[in-house]
This record gives C-alpha cells, sequence and structure tokens, in this order.
C-alpha cells in the first residue's frame, strides 16, 4: 500500500526525486502519453472492423438501445410498449437511404415522396403511422433525449394509439458529410374495426413529428432509390436480413479521452499547487496555459458528443 | 491556499494579454465548433488550428518571457499532438 501510495506521491507532486516536477509531466511520461493516442487511435480503427465491413463513423447509436429507451420513456409515462417490427424498420431503412440518394433531409421527399409510401411499400397497412428523424448523434441516449426535449417529437414518441416501432440507423454521405441518420417508424396495424373506417372513405392518420420542409435537391449520387442498403452506406440493425450488429468501442474510447484528461489535468493541478507551496522556480511549461488549452478542448468534446439535430 | 491563488493572480497579471490572448483563441475554438458542428473535416482543421495556436502561443510567451527551451516547446508540442491524436477518431472518422 505504501509503494503505491509513494508512486503517485513520485507522479503527481513535485518534490527532489522527480526534480520538481510532477513525473506525470515529464518529457518521458508525455511521450508516452502520445504514443498511446496513437497506437489506441489505430487499434480502435482496426477493431471496429467487422466481417469485412468498416464501421464509417464514430457513433454508438444501436437499434437494440433506441429501442429500449424509447419503451423505457413510455413506460414513465403508464404507456404500453411498442413491439419491434421488422416491416417498420425496413420502411425506416429504406428512407434513409432515400434520402442518401436524394440528398434531403425531411419528412418528405423533394419528389414528394411521403414517410407513409415507404410504410406500405414495405408491406405494413397501418391505421396509425408516425416517424421522427434524427441525424450526427453520438449515443442513442442523446438521440431519446432530443426527440423528449423536443414537444412535437415527444407527443410523437408518446402516442398512446402506436403499437409497433422499427429503427434504421444508416450511416452515409448527406450534403457531403458523412452522416449517421437513425429513422423510427411508427405505427398501428389496421384492424378489422378500423377497415370497416375505412371503407366509409376516411384516410389512416399518418403522424409526422414536425411540417415537412422544403429541401432543395442536391447533386444525387447514387440512383438505387428502392434499395434498401446502397453501396457505400451501413445499417445497424436489431434483425438478420439487411441489417447486421457491429462491434462498437465508442463508449469505451470516448472515457479513454475523459479519464486520460482528468488526469492530465489533476496532474498540473498538482504540480502548480505544490510547485507554489514549496516555492519552486523551474524551467517548463506554464501549468496555466496547459490548463487552459485541456480545459477548452474537455468542453470541446463534451459539445461535439452533445451535437445532433432531430426532423 | 492562499499563497497559491496570490501566486496565480500575480502570474496572470503580468502576462495579461497573452492570457486573454489563449483565452480568445479557446472561446473562438468553442464558437467554430459549433458552428461547424457535423462537419467533420473543418472540425478537425479547427482543431489543428486551435493547437497549433497553442503551441506557438507557449513558443511566443516564453520568449517574452526570456524562459525559451527547447524541453519547454518540445512539452507543448508533445501536449498539443497527445490531444490531436486522441479526438482524431471522435472526430474524422
Amino acid at each position: 500500500m505504501k509503494k503505491i501510495f509513494n508512486f503517485f506521491h513520485y507522479l503527481l507532486i513535485p518534490q527532489a526525486k522527480n526534480n520538481f516536477r510532477a513525473k506525470a509531466l515529464h518529457h518521458d511520461f508525455l511521450t508516452i502519453y502520445l504514443l498511446v493516442a496513437l497506437v489506441s487511435a489505430i487499434m480502435f480503427k482496426n477493431t471496429v472492423t467487422v466481417g469485412g465491413n468498416v464501421l464509417g463513423f464514430a457513433t454508438d447509436v444501436t437499434i437494440e438501445k433506441l429501442f429500449q429507451l424509447t419503451n423505457s420513456e413510455r413506460a414513465k409515462q403508464g404507456l404500453s410498449p411498442l413491439t419491434y417490427n421488422d416491416q417498420l424498420a425496413t420502411a425506416g431503412q429504406r428512407k434513409a437511404a432515400d434520402m442518401f440518394a436524394k440528398n434531403y433531409w425531411a419528412h418528405y421527399a423533394p419528389d414528394g415522396t411521403a414517410p407513409w409510401d415507404f410504410i406500405k411499400k414495405a408491406g405494413y397497412t397501418y391505421e396509425y403511422a408516425g416517424e421522427n428523424l434524427a441525424k450526427n448523434f453520438m449515443f442513442s441516449q442523446g438521440v431519446v433525449d432530443a426527440w423528449m426535449n423536443s414537444t412535437t417529437h415527444r407527443e410523437n414518441l408518446l402516442r398512446k394509439e402506436y403499437t409497433d416501432v422499427g429503427f434504421a440507423v444508416v450511416n452515409g454521405v448527406l450534403n457531403g458529410e458523412e452522416t449517421t441518420l437513425v429513422v423510427q417508424e411508427f405505427g398501428k396495424p389496421l384492424s378489422g374495426l378500423a377497415l370497416t373506417r375505412e371503407v366509409s372513405a376516411q384516410e389512416p392518420q399518418p403522424v409526422v413529428s414536425q411540417a415537412p420542409q422544403a429541401v432543395p435537391t442536391a447533386a444525387v449520387e447514387q440512383s438505387q432509390v428502392s434499395q434498401a442498403i446502397p453501396a457505400g452506406q451501413t445499417v445497424n440493425g436489431l434483425s438478420g436480413g439487411a441489417s447486421r450488429p457491429l462491434i462498437n468501442l465508442m463508449p469505451a474510447y470516448v472515457n479513454l479521452n475523459l479519464v486520460f484528461f482528468a488526469f492530465l489535468l489533476l496532474a498540473l493541478l498538482l504540480d502548480l499547487y505544490f510547485a507554489m507551496k514549496l516555492k519552486v522556480i523551474r524551467v517548463g511549461g506554464k501549468n496555466i496555459a496547459h490548463f487552459m488549452f485541456i480545459g477548452f478542448i474537455f468542453a470541446g468534446l463534451l459539445l461535439i458528443t452533445l451535437k445532433g439535430a432531430i426532423l | 491556499m492562499t499563497h497559491y491563488v496570490h501566486h496565480l493572480k500575480k502570474d496572470i497579471q503580468r502576462h495579461l494579454f497573452d492570457y486573454l490572448m489563449l483565452f480568445t483563441s479557446g472561446v473562438a475554438f468553442l464558437i467554430a465548433l459549433n458552428v461547424f458542428k457535423g462537419e467533420k473535416l473543418i472540425t478537425f482543421i479547427i482543431l489543428m488550428a486551435f493547437t497549433s495556436v497553442y503551441i506557438i502561443w507557449g513558443i511566443y510567451h516564453h520568449i517574452i518571457d526570456d524562459s525559451i527551451r527547447l524541453k519547454t516547446v518540445l512539452e507543448y508540442i508533445l501536449i498539443g499532438f497527445t490531444i490531436i491524436f486522441l479526438l482524431k477518431l471522435l472526430l474524422i472518422t
């Protein structure tokens, strides 16, 4: 125990043994950090390769988690849980593929294709249907939180009429940017009673979370609109077929970053404090400057992990 | 603790312009990140630019302070590049 204490003392507190500079801030240690950062970056890039396919974008948005969080939010409101529906998931994948192919970010395609068209084409006959969209989120929790913080999306997610849900998490290029799109399709299948109502000329009731927006159509890179997963796009799914699970080390990587930043800040703080207490004059960089730099980077990291847009 | 705060205050007051410059570039970094969020390449360029500013700031500050040494410059470079490599994957993969 004493040995461990002495080691951390030597690592973090300026003293004669470490030439009055925390060992964690010596050049040899700083070089080790640099090498570890390099190696972890290379390892991370290689580890996310699954079955010859590469998860091209650094996100940890999974369908399993989205499904679990959606039902958890509904449970909090005393609503019945939604059942995962493969047809709605297929509709979501086709919608996402269509957004990439036609280069738009909206509920309605520039050619007027509605979200319900994808649902119908997937073979799901609905009484009620709804759609939530999200893009560029790093975590599933962030996606569901953003939907819950928006009145229209929240209402959509918590509609008591829905019984089924399907998700699609698709990576592709939108407006020239690598984008992770999340499509959440809700539905309630048309029952016998509703069928009778429909016969009496009543239209099904689709719900989008927001009024459709006009989005200018830019250059289309791929034309396989009807194809669920065009080349260059990766899809994350719950079940088999076109979907496949991906190994994702993103949370571990983000946590590694946070732990490293915290350790470096602690080392700088202790080094600065004890150097001043011991009234040591040293040759080296300014700890306050390092503090400011790492602090801003830390804030930037949080900003990046919280990014994303919903529709 | 009082001595610690006093020393910090003294150092900041002595180099107020330098620290203000670094702080301003940090704020600009965060604003730029927010403006260009989602645009991965631009975000990475912003990170590179801020790291460069930090390294150049270190060299400039220590020249003004008449305390420039090779190991001091190396310290800024090592910290800066470690941060770049750590965040590279988060930003541009």
